[in-house]
């Protein structure tokens, strides 16, 4: 068996008090090169990815991504001087997300639950070291993260789970409203107990 | 309907604005002082799920097979915002709203015309506009404030729920149409 290299330090991803977490949310964002021979499949699928539902269902199949983001990237915005151009040699991946929880969790779901969708996609750049295991594609991932600033979140006590929970809920009370105009009280009663039965998961 | 900026009615922004040379400090320490949460003044934004402002400074080297080194001649100052409803209307809250803070971590960054000069504020940064090929959300239909109303509905339920246990028809009917019924 070959012996994995010891990733390196990931507490660079987490910075204490730093502009990647709030709370119990979570940004990471990678900028890291294609290789010129698969930078038309990258922009295609992640094209495509928007109109085929199969594709969104499975980037969202991890109930934890609140928003996630990708762009390729060919040249970087110029604005004349005292900017110097940067011209790039490669097209570069961006990818953001905000998560809940730790990322160290995120990646471990990452890798195992879908390796073949990121091998597929960060596998067309440099030396990714395709997961599983998981321990390498986190180094990789802390080699290649974008850190500090500051981070925002407009409703941070609130994890993907509580927000859909509570529009689930506020569906279904919608719903019990409509149908109990004109109901008798004991009717009234049994449709209020069916809304419990079907919102009790969610409160 | 062909945005790739878009997914349901959510929008996602990402600017890359290049900081002029030597106040790559000046934006760091700026942006990194500012203040978290309810006191940020991103959270003056309405329409704001959520954003990062951070300095993209280095590329990495990814080691073979990659052959060339890609380095930076400029810092970027990135901004990301995942929000709901249009670009325009949410630039223009950014003049609004938070004209001094933007000068503030702007005014490091080449060609900034300032939130004053509102037209070219917005054009500043749609110049500077990466675009997305692809954006995604679990909630992507749901506005902030409607997360925030389900959210606090879901509160005024479960406490509804526990103190309307073993009450007679027709006072759980009536307390119910007091207390819930004209929240949604």
């Amino acid at each position: 068996m070959s012996q994995v290299e010891a990733p390196r330090p990931i507490e660079r991803v987490a910075i204490p008090g730093g502009g990647n977490t709030y709370g119990a949310r979570t940004a990471l964002m990678l900028f890291t090169p294609i290789q010129p021979k698969w930078t038309l499949l990258v922009r295609v699928s992640l094209w495509l990815g928007k109109w085929i539902p199969f594709v969104q269902q499975h980037i969202l199949q991890f109930r934890f991504i609140h928003f996630v983001r990708w762009a390729v990237v060919r040249e970087l915005p110029y604005n004349g001087p005292p900017q110097e151009p940067d011209r790039l040699n490669y097209s570069y991946l961006l990818f953001e997300t905000n998560f809940d929880g730790a990322w160290r969790n995120y990646i471990d779901s990452f890798a195992y639950c879908i390796s073949r969708d990121i091998r597929y996609l960060w596998g067309r750049g440099f030396a990714f070291p395709g997961p599983p295991p998981a321990e390498p594609l986190k180094a990789w991932i802390a080699e290649n993260s974008m850190e500090g600033g500051t981070y925002y979140c407009a409703y941070p006590e609130a994890s993907t789970r509580d927000v859909l929970a509570a529009v689930a809920v506020r569906d279904r009370l919608g719903a019990l409203v409509n149908e109990s105009e004109g109901l008798s009280p004991e009717a009234f009663q049994d449709a209020y107990r069916r809304f419990l039965v079907d919102v009790q998961a969610h409160l | 309907m062909f945005d790739h900026n878009r997914a349901g009615t959510a929008y996602a922004f990402t600017a890359f604005t290049a900081i002029l040379p030597g106040h790559e400090e000046a934006v760091r320490e700026r942006i990194e002082s500012l203040p978290r949460g309810p006191e940020s003044p991103l959270a003056r934004l309405d329409t704001l799920h959520y954003s990062r402002l951070q300095i993209f400074d280095e590329l990495v080297y990814q080691g073979p097979p990659q052959k060339k080194r890609d380095r930076l001649k400029s810092s970027y100052l990135v901004f990301t915002a995942s929000l709901d409803g249009d670009l325009d209307p949410f630039l223009d809250a950014i003049a609004d709203r938070l004209p001094a803070e933007a000068d503030g971590w702007w005014g490091h960054c080449v060609a900034y015309p300032g939130a004053a000069n509102r037209e070219a504020f917005k054009r500043w940064l749609k110049h500077n506009q990466v675009p997305n090929a692809l954006f995604s959300s679990m909630y992507s239909t749901e506005s902030v404030q409607a997360v925030r109303s389900a959210l606090a509905l879901r509160e005024r339920v479960l406490e509804f729920a526990t103190a309307a246990q073993g009450l007679e028809p027709a006072e759980l009917q009536r307390r119910f149409h007091t207390e819930l019924a004209g929240l949604v």
